[in-house]
């Protein structure tokens, strides 16, 4: 628990840097029609600083004791988590659909062991069947990508 | 005149073809709550066609029919999926999803949508005899007094969050450095953006939530070992009618819950802060605080009546 405390409020640490130096940027005082764009952000971000210092000193103050997480834990984890990383760095190139239709595929023959006609039936199925309710019916556009255009949407 | 006004208006609402215009609402309007991303605003305006050849009444009907079933539906994903489909669901995942992981979905659902309906309708009774009055307290609410309700929720917050109250806050302060990226509705500066066009919208609530309460969810799911099973709800008669007889035991907590919710809501923005509000005056008033947060069915009913008599207080 420990690590993962520190770990965490460090993140957080530079995503509240982060917000103060753009809160520096737009300016953090009183312009004549009320406080500026900054003013806001900046005091989130200084009690945000103030929260991870706190938390850095509680951590500090504890004992290691138990892991965050177990050793025979992280696998399963991590197995669901970089695929689904995968695929959202995919949907930038080459839209929803396909992107989708692949980690299904990919998940279904890796983790489930499904045969191959269920995983291409399945994946294909649902994102067509996704893609009308969306473009078609629901008129929601969503990322697409080459596969889509050469299709003519 | 109030009376007579509030049964002219139940005539009309319990006429056969009206009657038949709420059902089909209601239905839709629960799978449109169900669906992600979807909820109560994008579905009237969605199915808004459909009323261009009704009676305005019927289509007015209709459209409220949606947007109660939508909100239910979203208290369908909070309680199944421990994702809650509007704000104002969130404290529904509280006790909700416990209890429907303990196999009691049934119960929990049951007693969400008897709340919604015991709140709807003590407020929507409230709302006829008292609107003049509470319009012009509503007048008089500024940012001072919208100030005092929002600080009081998100104190509420942290008395509620149990462990750490440090990491509570530091949720809350993420909470608002997310909701502050993007356009600065005052300024019109650009926030938080760095440049990036795809950020200038800022982040929306149903992708934030979907990502820290669904992604979350799978993740704990597989840390604990076990396969992703979702929950399983038994909906039958049964279930319901035996729900149905412990809910009058909370009947503190609906009445509460339809106050706060009432009081709260017929101003804007009340719905959210009157389910948290009168979830902690529930836990607060309880016999069995502890029982909070693992699966009580009062901590179902009071966000969910609460939230239910904010909205329909609000005109």
């Amino acid at each position: 628990m420990r690590a993962a405390d520190l770990t965490t409020a460090a993140v957080l640490a530079a995503v509240g840097v982060l917000v103060l130096w753009d809160a520096l940027r737009l300016g953090i005082g009183w312009s004549t029609d009320g406080p500026k764009s900054g003013f806001f952000p900046f005091w989130l971000a200084v009690v945000l600083l103030a929260c991870c210092l706190g938390i850095t000193a509680q951590a500090l103050r504890r004992a290691g004791g138990v892991p965050f997480v177990a050793r025979q834990a992280i696998g399963p984890v991590l197995k669901v988590l970089w695929p689904a990383t995968a695929a959202v760095l995919l949907m930038q190139f080459v839209g929803l659909y396909v992107a989708s239709t692949l980690y299904m595929g990919f998940y279904m023959r890796w983790i489930g062991r499904h045969s191959w006609p269920a995983v291409v039936g399945m994946s294909v199925g649902f994102s067509v069947v996704t893609f009308l309710l969306f473009e078609k019916w629901f008129l929601v556009p969503m990322p697409k990508g080459p596969v889509e255009t050469w299709f003519g949407y | 005149m109030g009376f007579e006004n509030l049964f002219l208006g139940f005539q009309v609402a319990l006429q056969p073809y009206n009657l038949f215009l709420a059902v089909v609402g209601i239905t839709l309007g629960t799978i449109i709550g169900v669906l992600p991303g979807l909820g109560g605003a994008n579905g009237v305006a969605i199915l808004l066609p459909l009323t261009f050849s009704m009676p305005p009444t019927s289509a007015i009907i209709l459209l409220t029919s949606i947007y109660w079933g939508a909100l239910f539906g979203g208290a369908i994903t909070s309680i199944l999926f421990n994702i809650p489909g509007e704000p104002w669901s969130v404290a529904t995942t509280f006790d909700g999803f416990p209890m429907a992981k303990r196999g009691e979905g049934g119960q929990a659902l049951t007693a969400a949508f008897t709340s919604s309906f015991v709140g709807a309708l003590f407020s929507v009774i409230l709302i006829t005899f008292f609107a003049p009055i509470l319009a012009e307290i509503a007048l008089k609410f500024g940012p001072p007094e919208f100030f005092a309700i929002q600080l009081l929720t998100f104190s509420s917050f942290i008395g509620l969050g149990g462990g750490n109250p440090l990491k509570s806050l530091v949720s809350i302060l993420l909470g608002f450095i997310l909701a502050s990226v993007g356009l600065d509705i005052v300024t019109g500066a650009l926030r938080l953006t760095f440049g990036l066009t795809d950020l200038m919208k800022g982040f929306d609530f149903i992708i934030a939530v979907i990502g820290l309460f669904g992604i979350g969810e799978i993740l704990l799911t597989m840390e604990e070992g076990l396969s992703f099973k979702g929950t399983v709800a038994k909906m039958n008669p049964k279930v319901v009618w035996e729900t149905w007889k412990i809910l009058p035991r909370y009947y503190r907590t609906f009445i509460r819950g339809s106050f706060i919710g009432f009081w709260m809501g017929f101003k804007p923005g009340g719905a959210t802060p009157a389910s948290f509000m009168s979830y902690a005056f529930a836990k607060r008033f309880s016999k069995h605080p502890e029982r909070f947060g693992k699966g009580e069915l009062e901590g179902v009913v009071a966000p969910e009546t609460a939230a239910h008599a904010a909205g329909g207080a609000y005109p």
